[in-house]
């Protein structure tokens, strides 16, 4: 069962990634990285982590990408199909060779036949609400504080270039 | 393994009829209500040989209207989005049901169990990582139709949702602090507790003003009036699902409707105590069932036999008036009355005060599964009533309430329950 979870979002964690490569709309690019997203979401819950897959869907997949496709569909607005060319023999070379170069490397590495099996190396609580807090309140609160502070400045700081006239007003 | 399954599946599916069976009923009461806010009759045509039952026959008629309809597709769509965009929309309106208790527990041959279909340690994050999906069905559905209308519903409703999905996150919070956990059985639970021995430990009671900012971004999140402005009429049609027709329009405006069973089904467990009922905790209820059930059965009786007279002498008022199947009507309805209050009477036979233990816990169970149902139906209403009553913001008033208004008072209200949490934990 374990097994197969982990193959099987790892292969929606592949297959979203790939199709942002070749998506030809920017939309469609963004909708495949959101697959990819709730992939690798998906592998966190197979760690029994429900925590951060909770987390990866609702930051990741939820907010940053909303505001991705957001300013996707503001730029290219209701238009699509204006890509009609095809890809070049020599590019479409380009991106094969050296996949399948790495592929090659990654299977002549593993050993035959076999794939790393599964050991439960991480406790028992390993991404639960409560360590995680932990982590961040506790051991890493001084870089956890110090983030925000430069979170806060690069706020302030779109805010300040967004703004197209010197006298206009803040809101 | 089997048991498992089957387990599961019965809570899905009674999760599944709740909402199936409560999306055509509000979408009765949606147009039976404006109806009566606005002095008008409403629906009372569609029919079953005469049987009408006040218009709750049109959902039936929407639906065989909506499957036979001729699906029209815009010829410059992006096919395999628009195709995706309904369905999204659906998923994700049914998928947040997964995390909402919907009673306490249930005893069969001897195992309890939990009527949640997924107990999660993080269900609230579930539930709000859920909502942040929502968005993309209908951004994406607007975009896909290739269509000014459809695209500007689109971008009004992901900057709505974007805007109020932080304050709805946000006002939840200072209920986390207060019951120390994100798990929504936990949270049902510590409410059926009692302050001072008499006020129920709801969520409005602890959290007022969390309450107020968490129904007002769950208006937003499911874009109802006051915050309807991705579908306003006057201004771009319908919105996102303009160019929607047939099924997959049906997908949509079924998932608002589901969408707004969550929203009250969340507003019952978060700050109305879930299935608790007040001042009856289930030990209570279980070792008074035998009365209740009697008094229950007795009353029931008596208000449907009274139901049954008034409508047979509705009967006998309205003959002769439309000399055709109509008239059968209120006869009909009072026989199923009388054969109701027959049935409960009939019941009685079964000697209710002497029920078993077993009974009583039976007994326990539907009744605070009932009292959800009740709260949820409520809310739901409450959706309805808000949307005919009160008048719609502008796109600039809902932007400005939901990020100079309810983002600080939700601070605010999150900083003054830690610091409460914090003085009355640590002296």
């Amino acid at each position: 069962m374990e097994a197969f979870l982990f193959y099987f979002c790892g292969a929606v964690m592949l297959l979203g990634a790939i199709g942002v490569v070749i998506a030809r709309s920017a939309v469609m690019g963004a909708c495949s990285l959101i697959l990819s997203f709730l992939g690798s979401a998906g592998l966190f819950a197979a760690l029994s982590a429900p925590f951060l897959a909770v987390l990866q869907v609702l930051v990741y997949a939820g907010a940053i990408m909303v505001l991705f496709l957001f300013v996707i569909m503001m730029l290219e607005g209701p238009v699509m199909e204006t890509e009609t060319s095809r890809p070049k023999l020599w590019t479409t070379l380009m991106a094969l060779v050296p996949a399948v170069i790495i592929l090659a490397a990654v299977a002549i590495w593993l050993p035959a036949g076999r794939l790393p099996g599964f050991t439960s190396s991480v406790p028992e609580d390993f991404g639960q609400p409560m360590p995680v807090a932990a982590k961040l309140l506790g051991d890493y609160v001084f870089a956890f504080e110090i983030i925000s502070v430069v979170m806060l400045v690069a706020m302030v700081g779109a805010l300040a270039l967004a703004r197209s006239k010197r006298n206009q007003p803040w809101t | 393994m089997l048991a498992i399954v089957l387990e599961a599946t019965a809570k899905i599916g009674f999760m599944f009829a709740l909402i199936m069976g409560l999306v055509p009923v509000l979408i009765w009461a949606e147009r039976k209500g404006s109806a009566f806010i606005q002095d008008r009759t409403g629906p009372n045509r569609a029919g079953v040989l005469g049987i009408r039952l006040a218009g709750l026959i049109h959902p039936i008629a929407d639906v065989i209207k909506l499957l036979a309809k001729e699906d029209v597709v815009p010829a410059m769509r992006h096919k395999f989005l628009y195709a995706l965009a309904p369905m999204l929309v659906m998923i994700v309106a049914m998928s947040t049901y997964a995390v909402i208790p919907f009673g306490d527990y249930i005893m069969i041959g001897g195992e309890k169990i939990e009527l949640i279909v997924a107990d999660l340690e993080v269900g609230m994050l579930f539930v709000l990582a859920i909502a942040s999906l929502g968005t993309y069905g209908v951004a994406l559905g607007g975009w896909a139709s290739n269509s000014k209308y459809t695209f500007l519903g689109s971008l009004r409703a992901t900057a709505s949702m974007i805007s109020y999905e932080i304050t709805m996150g946000l006002a939840i919070m200072g209920l986390f602090l207060i019951f120390g956990t994100f798990r929504l059985t936990d949270i049902v639970a510590g409410q059926g507790d009692l302050i001072w021995g008499w006020l129920p430990k709801w969520g409005i009671i602890v959290q007022p003003l969390g309450f107020l900012l968490f129904i007002a971004s769950v208006y937003a999140e499911t874009n109802r009036t006051p915050f309807d402005m991705s579908e306003r009429d006057s201004e771009i049609v319908a919105g996102y699902h303009t160019e929607y027709s047939s099924l997959k329009f049906a997908l949509f405006f079924m998932a608002e409707y589901a969408h707004m069973v969550v929203a009250a089904a969340l507003i019952a467990v978060l700050f109305f105590g879930g299935y608790q009922i007040p001042w009856l905790p289930r030990p209570v209820l279980e070792a008074n069932a035998g009365a209740m059930l009697t008094g229950g059965l007795i009353a029931g009786g008596i208000v449907l036999g009274i139901i049954a007279w008034a409508f047979f002498r509705r009967a006998r008022r309205e003959k002769g008036w439309y000399n055709d199947a109509r008239e059968r009507e209120p006869g009909f309805l009072g026989s199923v009355c009388v054969v109701l209050a027959l049935v409960n009477l009939g019941a009685l036979g079964l000697q209710p005060w002497a029920i078993s233990e077993l009974g009583a816990s039976l007994y326990a169970t539907f009744a605070q599964i009932g009292a959800f149902v009740i709260k949820v139906a409520f809310f739901s209403w409450l959706f309805i009533w808000v949307r005919w009553t009160v008048p719609s913001f502008r796109y600039d008033q809902v932007m400005r309430l939901g990020w100079q208004i309810m983002l600080p008072a939700g601070l605010v209200n999150l900083l003054v329950t830690a610091l409460w949490v914090f003085a009355v934990h640590q002296p």
